[in-house]
């Protein structure tokens, strides 16, 4: 932070090495690259816990943990999530057991850490108060869980800090990582997020009644609410000059963020989309790209009704005449709505479109709902005959909307 | 080099009422605001903590009208009622065509609503789920209220880093500032301690169980914390731009850093006091002299030790300057550390702390006796958190 630099590059040109992922396709980036190039989804009936009363019965759970995987103790799903991509992210660059020390930071989201575990702690405590239920339940439940995990894991000892703007929280932590970089608060910096499937968002998301009985359907005409999932998504960034130096391959440039808030209600968006609209803009600026250079977008898209809504009147703003002819897609309706680690999932699979330069595909179910005026990639992935630069949008309950700018990296 | 950082306005709501009049006689005195906490549902362990620094029956209706109020959680409360005071203070009545950011951090969120949600869910499964209680337990409620209720439209950032969070808030709305995203950022923290949270902290003997449950930071004897609740909120500006306005600024924001402990276990304080020490020293060594230490001690037994090596390290083992501890008086997640710093900063007087009794021979650090020391020009406010976060922010007068 600011004070106490040391010297700090001028380079703004900070680059992603490394991506890990779980998520309902499974542990590791490559499941979740198949399956979504596939386009068959993965939002199905679940077994996390008993979904029987719930007015929905669909989720994308992630399937049970590689066999001989090794965890702290009492640690929650999120932060096995957690844990788990970012060993996968550090091999990927070549950082495994090499990233410990002063200039690693760790920017991590999360929307509920582990909550589910605090459920059953709370179940055992309200069937009986008395009960002498074990405390040590707990320790992971707070919302740092994950992102401390992963700082434990690595032995990083610069920055670690959690954020938690719900649905916003992975695309902020990427964009607070790129900040660090960029002020050589770091030299490296592990950003991500993680969140796993719990009763209280569950039934949340359906008291609001925001969930879609079948599997999410975003920008389609008949869409009717979301699908829940859960995983989460790391990236390892840093500057270029670094990674070129140690021989690491670049895989994508993180090249501009920003944030901003509808002010505008606790739940619903904006309906025409101007905080969703400004953060695009800012990002872009912060990335010194024009519309004009956005070849595809990673759509927050949701499903639900006035969020996609909204989302395609901010992308009318900021694009204006050629949004018939930009891409949009939504990994959310293959794997679900990840929540707090949508963002950070979404701008992962963002990276793996330009680096393979094809946008994939939403699972086909649905008509594209015309009045929206959208480029949807469904059923099938589609080649980019330019992969220069891609928008992820995240958009969140409070109003918080993130927007991140990444580009293709010649060396990918 | 980014423009300096000022702050022009405080807002606090916490166990001491409202305003940081009442909240700095509270400091003068030095003694814990502990009340009774509700034990009837009958989670607390027979034996554990009675006390906690809640807020009481705090009026707020002139930041806060009723008819909103009844729409809010309690931190949601607190933090719209806190941003108002703030902002008044700074002269900054309305936000109109400024960029403002929200930076705000909480340890457990909107507690009561969360568990009014999950106790619906198990009591009389899902169908029973409210929606109200949904939409306000989420972690970024508060900030999202505060950007509703003032019209803040640039970034709204919710940072969850349990005791350091504060800190980290603090710091990260000065480089949205600084670096010209924001012309304002309103950063704080915002927390309540709900009955359940209570008996959940105390289980882990985390809270205080000693006579009189006053906490007793850096006591050979200390055993636990003061659990509080509270919102604290600062406006922060350019300070260029609150010199053009004639804004009297409380404070400039000199540095920050952060770091972590990977020693840390998930619910403790660790053992890294050379590695945060040395990032202390780092930063100690670039800003020049501290007047004053605002410590987040709060009477743990690791934290606290931990808390006391670092300051040591940080100083290269050479006298400390006074060292304050606002969470004696106010407890933990109050943001006692924000609204002590800025109030020690404006000359006020910290009392002797009412539970210390004896130095512990380890720590070798005791806290402030209550004597006059002359008005600080620069301190240091510094807040470890359990599970390995650490964050420093060095404040000067302006």
């Amino acid at each position: 932070m600011s004070g106490a630099e040391r010297s700090v590059p001028t380079s703004a040109d900070i680059v992603v090495t490394g991506l890990g992922a779980v998520t309902a396709y499974g542990w590791g980036v490559d499941p979740l690259w198949d399956g979504l190039r596939e386009g068959a989804g993965a939002i199905a009936p679940f077994s996390r816990f008993d979904a029987t009363r719930h007015r929905t019965r669909l989720a994308a759970q992630v399937p049970p943990s590689p066999a001989g995987a090794r965890y702290e103790r009492r640690s929650s799903f999120a932060d096995r999530f957690a844990v788990e991509s970012v060993r996968e992210a550090l091999r990927m660059a070549g950082l495994e057991g090499a990233a410990s020390g002063p200039m690693t930071g760790v920017f991590f989201g999360s929307s509920t850490g582990g909550m589910l575990e605090s459920e059953r702690y709370y179940e055992r405590l309200l069937h009986d108060p008395r009960h002498r239920a074990r405390p040590g339940l707990l320790a992971s439940q707070q919302l740092n869980g994950p992102g401390d995990a992963v700082a434990r894991e690595i032995g990083a000892q610069g920055p670690s800090e959690t954020f938690s703007s719900a649905c916003a929280s992975g695309a902020i932590a990427i964009g607070a990582a790129l900040r660090a970089l960029r002020r050589g608060e770091v030299d490296l910096a592990v950003a991500g997020a993680s969140d796993a499937l719990c009763q209280l968002t569950y039934a949340g998301f359906n008291a609001l009644r925001s969930v879609d009985e079948r599997p999410s359907r975003p920008f389609r005409a008949d869409r009717a609410g979301l699908s829940i999932g859960e995983g989460a998504g790391v990236l390892v960034l840093e500057r270029r000059a670094r990674a070129l130096s140690r021989g690491a391959r670049v895989l994508a440039t993180v090249a501009g963020e920003a944030a901003t808030c509808d002010a505008f209600h606790m739940t619903a968006p904006q309906p025409q989309g101007h905080g969703a609209a400004r953060a695009m803009r800012l990002a872009l600026e912060d990335a010194g790209a024009t519309p004009a250079e956005v070849d595809f977008v990673n759509a927050h898209g949701t499903g639900t009704p006035l969020n996609d809504a909204a989302e395609a009147a901010a992308l009318q703003a900021v694009f204006g005449d050629r949004v018939p002819a930009i891409p949009v897609t939504s990994t959310k309706a293959s794997i679900g709505h990840l929540l707090g680690s949508a963002g950070a999932v979404e701008a992962l699979v963002t990276v793996m479109c330009l680096v393979r330069r094809e946008v994939h595909p939403m699972p086909p179910a649905g008509d594209p709902d015309a009045a929206l005026g959208l480029d949807l990639v469904l059923g099938r992935h589609r080649p980019l005959r330019r992969a220069g630069c891609a928008l992820s949008t995240s958009l969140a309950f409070g109003g918080a909307n993130a927007a991140l700018v990444l580009r293709h990296d010649e060396a990918a | 080099m980014s423009p300096r950082v000022v702050v022009t306005g405080l807002g606090a709501v916490g166990p001491h009422g409202v305003g940081r009049e009442a909240l700095a006689a509270a400091f003068a005195r030095g003694e814990p605001l502990a009340s009774a906490v509700d034990r009837s549902e009958g989670f607390h362990d027979g034996a554990g903590s009675r006390l906690a620094a809640a807020v009481g029956a705090a009026d707020l209706g002139a930041w806060l009208p009723p008819s909103q109020a009844r729409r809010l959680g309690k931190p949601s409360r607190w933090a719209v009622a806190a941003s108002r005071m703030a902002l008044a203070e700074a002269g900054l009545a309305d936000l109109q065509g400024k960029r403002a950011a929200v930076f705000l951090a909480t340890a457990f969120g909107a507690v009561h609503y969360t568990e009014k949600l999950v106790r619906q869910l198990l009591d009389e499964g899902p169908e029973a789920a409210q929606p109200f209680y949904f939409s306000e337990c989420v972690a970024n409620a508060a900030a999202g209220q505060v950007a509703i209720a003032l019209g803040a439209s640039g970034a709204n950032v919710t940072v969850t880093q349990r005791e350091a969070g504060p800190l980290i808030a603090l710091a990260r709305g000065a480089q949205e500032v600084g670096e010209g995203r924001a012309d304002v950022a309103i950063v704080g923290s915002a927390d309540e301690m709900t009955p359940l949270l209570h008996a959940i902290l105390d289980r882990y003997r985390a809270t205080t169980r000693a006579e009189g449950e006053s906490p007793r930071p850096f006591d050979r004897d200390r055993d636990g914390m003061l659990a509080g609740e509270g919102a604290t909120m600062l406006v922060l500006e350019r300070e260029a731009d609150a010199t053009a306005r004639g804004a009297s600024p409380l404070a400039r924001i000199a540095g920050s850093a952060s770091a972590f402990d990977p020693t840390a276990t998930p619910s403790d304080w660790g053992d890294g006091a050379d590695g945060l020490g040395r990032r202390l020293r780092v930063m100690r060594e670039t800003l020049g002299p501290i007047d004053a230490i605002v410590s987040g001690a709060s009477g743990t037994r690791r934290g606290d030790r931990l808390e006391a090596l670092v300051l040591r390290s940080g100083w290269d083992g050479g006298a400390l300057p006074p060292v304050l501890v606002p969470k004696a008086v106010v407890g933990e997640y109050a943001g006692g550390v924000l609204s002590g710093g800025l109030l020690a900063l404006a000359g006020a007087s910290f009392g002797p702390v009412a539970g210390f009794r004896s130095p512990d021979p380890e720590l070798l650090v005791m806290p402030h006796d209550g004597s006059r020391f002359p008005r600080p020009a620069r301190i240091l406010a510094s807040s470890l958190a359990a599970g390995g976060a650490a964050a420093w922010a060095v404040l000067e007068r302006a």
